[in-house]
């Protein structure tokens, strides 16, 4: 609606309407009423926006929800996030808590904290150290995946896919306790129903079907049935109950 | 939906010889849409199928094209609805073969146009597109029939209609005989795919309108860009 691109900032309570900005910042308790256009949009304190948000940068460190679609060119999440429509973010990083109740499609993707999709998570790059719970399809041509927590994906396809335990699990059995007790007691592991892939190594993980060109099932990994077209290596303490080459 | 014949994801695989990378990423990128992603469960646990001749059509031209073409570029020209406004170029429709002297006339379009660096409406190369394949079979009073059809589709929104649903052009013709006279009738039918005739019809031709669509819309994509000059990134992402 209106034209003027200004800069709109809340640092007690307030309301913004939704329009162009150059850059929007919420200190306080704020909420955002429409569509919103900024190149900068940073919430700290709780913020919500209830039209499209739509920005160049967006930052959320305090507790931030959009009750509609994201488009971003780069998403930083430190605090909490939840986005209730689809989000586009080119670039999204996240240390805190980042849910999408749909789905999400981006180019890198590198979480730290805890993600939770209620769909599809695509990225040309996908890299998490932390915990995930993705109700779709995670795709993405690389997917890095150092356990550190509960994760769990419907199913995972690509190019080249590595789990790998977390560095936690070698440092002992206190840290690793101590670790479960945060996670929600759960075990560290990837849990997925299916994985395809050229080149896939896993650790820690419960599959039920692997399919792929050079399979690599390292320790802690249970899966019902592996099949492969080049090359298959099982570790010693890897249990897969059926093997084919096709 | 209609009895198509599929194949698996590993089949696909290994006749087209692509990879795992490539068919997700494809996907992703919206190259191959999430309706032709079948999940059947088998003796093996869930796979993943799809309707065989369009996958195969599909990832051929993606293969063909991607050699000229960056994949998002691709991408986006295939995403693209096809609206009307778009034009193709009577040149291009020519260098195909659709267009000659006869198909030009039941069009109304002169050929001396066609030689000129002009363009026509996407429902206009659309029709041009049916009659070539209809040319062989059909009368000439059939191809204006067919063309009246069209016409009147085409106001309805048929270009539309064909991005949502499945329609095809059918020619039918049905012989009436009795006390020792016989008389033909046509007809020019757009329907949905795999509709039924009663037995006495014959079904002269049946042309897949979404599939004719396609092949305008990635025509559009080869006349814009001829020959390499576009090759980008493309090679890195493509090992």
């Amino acid at each position: 609606m209106s034209e003027d691109r200004n800069s709109a900032s809340i640092s007690g309570a307030g309301v913004i309407n939704g329009g162009t900005y150059t850059r929007i910042s919420i200190s306080g308790a704020g909420k955002v009423t429409g569509d919103v256009t900024a190149e900068e949009l940073r919430i700290s304190g709780a913020g919500k926006v209830l039209g499209r948000a739509e920005a160049t940068q967006i930052t959320a460190s305090g507790s931030a929800v959009f009750a509609n679609d994201v488009i971003a060119e780069e998403m930083r999440v430190s605090g909490s996030a939840r986005v209730e429509g689809r989000a586009k973010v080119k670039e999204l990083k996240c240390s805190g808590t980042f849910k999408a109740s749909g789905s999400i499609s981006s180019e890198y993707i590198k979480t730290t904290g805890d993600l939770r999709v209620g769909g599809d998570v695509e990225a040309e790059i996908f890299k998490a150290t932390g915990g995930f719970r993705i109700e779709g399809l995670l795709s993405a041509d690389r997917v890095e995946i150092h356990i550190g927590g509960r994760c769990h994906a419907k199913e995972i396809g690509g190019e080249r896919i590595q789990v790998a335990r977390g560095g936690w699990k070698e440092k002992g059995i206190l840290l690793d306790g101590l670790i479960k007790l945060f996670t929600g007691g759960g075990n560290a592991e990837l849990v997925t129903q299916q994985i395809e892939g050229d080149e896939i190594s896993l650790e820690d993980t419960t599959a039920e079907v692997v399919r792929g060109t050079r399979i690599d099932i390292g320790p802690g990994c249970h899966i019902a049935r592996v099949e492969y077209s080049e090359s298959l290596h099982v570790d010693a303490d890897a249990v897969v109950k059926e093997k084919v080459k096709v | 939906m209609s009895d198509e014949r599929l194949i698996s994801k590993k089949e696909v695989l290994e006749e087209l010889g692509i990879s795992y990378g490539q068919l997700y990423r494809w996907k992703r990128k919206g190259l191959i849409p999430e309706a032709w992603f079948i999940r059947q469960s088998t003796f093996t646990g869930q796979e993943t199928f799809f309707p065989r001749d369009k996958i195969i059509g599909r990832i051929q031209r993606i293969k063909e094209m991607k050699e000229n073409l960056p994949l998002d570029e691709l991408a986006e020209l295939i995403t693209t609805q096809v609206n009307e406004k778009l034009e193709v170029a009577f040149s291009r429709l020519r260098n195909l073969g659709w267009l000659d002297d006869q198909v030009a006339e039941a069009c109304h379009l002169h050929a001396d146009r066609a030689t000129e660096r002009e363009t026509v409406p996407v429902s206009e190369a659309l029709c041009v597109g049916v009659l070539c394949r209809l040319e062989k079979a059909a009368s000439k009073e059939e191809m204006g029939l067919a063309k009246q059809t069209l016409d009147r589709a085409t106001a309805a929104g048929l270009v539309d209609q064909i991005r949502q649903e499945k329609l095809q052009f059918y020619l039918l013709r049905k012989r009436l005989a009795a006390a020792g006279i016989s008389a033909q009738i046509s007809l020019a039918v757009i329907a949905q795919e795999g509709a039924r005739f009663d037995p006495e019809i014959e079904v002269v031709q049946a042309i897949d309108l979404q599939g004719l669509l396609e092949t305008i819309r990635f025509d559009l994509v080869n006349g814009r860009k001829p020959g390499d000059g576009a090759k980008s990134d493309e090679s890195k992402e493509e090992s």
